[in-house]
C-alpha cells in the first residue's frame, strides 16, 4: 500500500483517534499530520508480519499523542467554539474520557469508536491481550459511574 | 438528559452515552499538508529559516563587525625593495655634487 492509499483510506481514523485522545481538532490535526509524515519518509518501518497499516497509524498516533502529553501535560480545556457546537453530553462524555488514565483512554477510544478487536488493540499499546481488557474493564467501570447522572431515560417523545 | 438517582450505567446505557461524543470531520488541508511538505531537501533549504534569539544576533553582529575592523588590509602603498644585485650600466655619474655631513642622531629624523 503506498502512503498515498494509506492516507485515503485511514486518515479520518487517525484524526478521530487522536482527537478523542488529546480532545483538541488542532492537536489532533498535528499530530495526524506528523503520523503519515512518519509513515512517508521511512514506510520500510513498517512490518506487516506485526500488524495491518491501520494499527501501525494508530500506534504512531498513539506515540506522537503520549510524547505531546508528556511534554505538555495535560491538554488545555477544550476551546469555546468546540464547546458551543457540541452538545451537553457530548461535552460530559468528553470530559469524563478526559479525566481517564492516558492507557486506559487509549484502549476505551480504539476499543469504542474505532472499532478495533482486542488483538488490534494489544498491537497498537503494546501489550498483551489480557492487559487490554483489564484497561477497558477499569475504564468502563469509571465511566459507568461518571456518567451515572446523566443516564438517558426514554420516554414518548424518544430520549430526554 | 437530566441527573438521574442511580449511581451506575448499565452497558447498554454506557454505549449510548459514550455515542453522544461526536469528532469533528478531519480538515481538507491535511492531505496537502502531508503530501505537499515532502520536497527534497535541497527544494525545502530555500524556504528554511532558523529563529536566532536577539542576544545572540547583536553579539554576532558585533563579533562580526569588529572582525572586518581588524583583518589586516592589504598594503597599497608598500616601498619598492632595493634590487640585491647591481649592474655597473646602471651607474650615471651625478652631474651636481651636494656633499652632505651626516651625524650621529641625524638618521632618526
Amino acid at each position: 500500500m503506498t502512503p498515498q492509499e494509506a492516507f485515503d483510506r485511514h486518515h479520518r481514523a487517525v484524526f478521530d483517534f487522536a482527537y478523542r485522545l488529546t480532545g483538541r481538532a488542532d492537536v489532533a490535526e498535528d499530530v495526524t499530520q506528523e503520523c503519515f509524515l512518519a509513515f512517508v519518509r521511512a514506510p520500510e518501518r513498517f512490518d506487516a508480519a506485526r500488524g495491518s497499516v491501520r494499527t501501525y497509524l494508530f500506534a504512531i498516533a498513539w506515540n506522537l499523542a503520549l510524547k505531546r502529553y508528556r511534554d505538555h501535560g495535560s491538554e488545555e480545556p477544550l476551546p469555546e467554539e468546540l464547546a458551543a457546537r457540541e452538545a451537553r453530553s457530548g461535552i460530559d462524555v468528553a470530559t469524563a474520557i478526559a479525566e481517564l488514565p492516558p492507557l486506559q483512554r487509549e484502549s476505551l477510544v480504539l476499543f469504542q469508536y474505532e472499532g478495533c478487536t482486542l488483538e488490534e488493540i494489544a498491537t497498537v499499546a503494546g501489550v498483551d491481550v489480557g492487559t487490554v481488557k483489564a484497561r477497558l474493564h477499569r475504564a468502563r467501570e469509571r465511566l459507568r459511574r461518571r456518567l451515572a447522572p446523566y443516564r438517558k431515560v426514554g420516554n414518548a417523545n424518544g430520549t430526554v | 438528559m437530566e441527573p438521574f438517582e442511580r449511581d451506575e450505567l448499565t452497558d447498554a446505557e454506557l454505549d449510548a452515552a459514550l455515542a453522544d461524543w461526536r469528532a469533528p470531520a478531519a480538515p481538507a488541508s491535511l492531505r496537502a499538508a502531508v503530501f505537499g511538505a515532502h520536497t527534497p531537501w535541497w527544494l525545502r533549504i530555500w524556504g528554511a529559516s532558523i529563529r536566532v534569539p536577539l542576544p545572540v544576533a547583536v553579539a554576532l553582529a558585533i563579533l562580526a563587525a569588529i572582525a572586518v575592523w581588524r583583518w589586516p588590509h592589504p598594503r597599497t602603498n608598500d616601498m619598492a625593495h632595493p634590487s640585491a644585485t647591481m649592474d655597473a650600466h646602471e651607474l650615471r655619474p651625478v652631474s651636481v655634487l651636494r656633499p652632505r655631513i651626516i651625524r650621529s642622531g641625524d638618521d632618526q629624523r
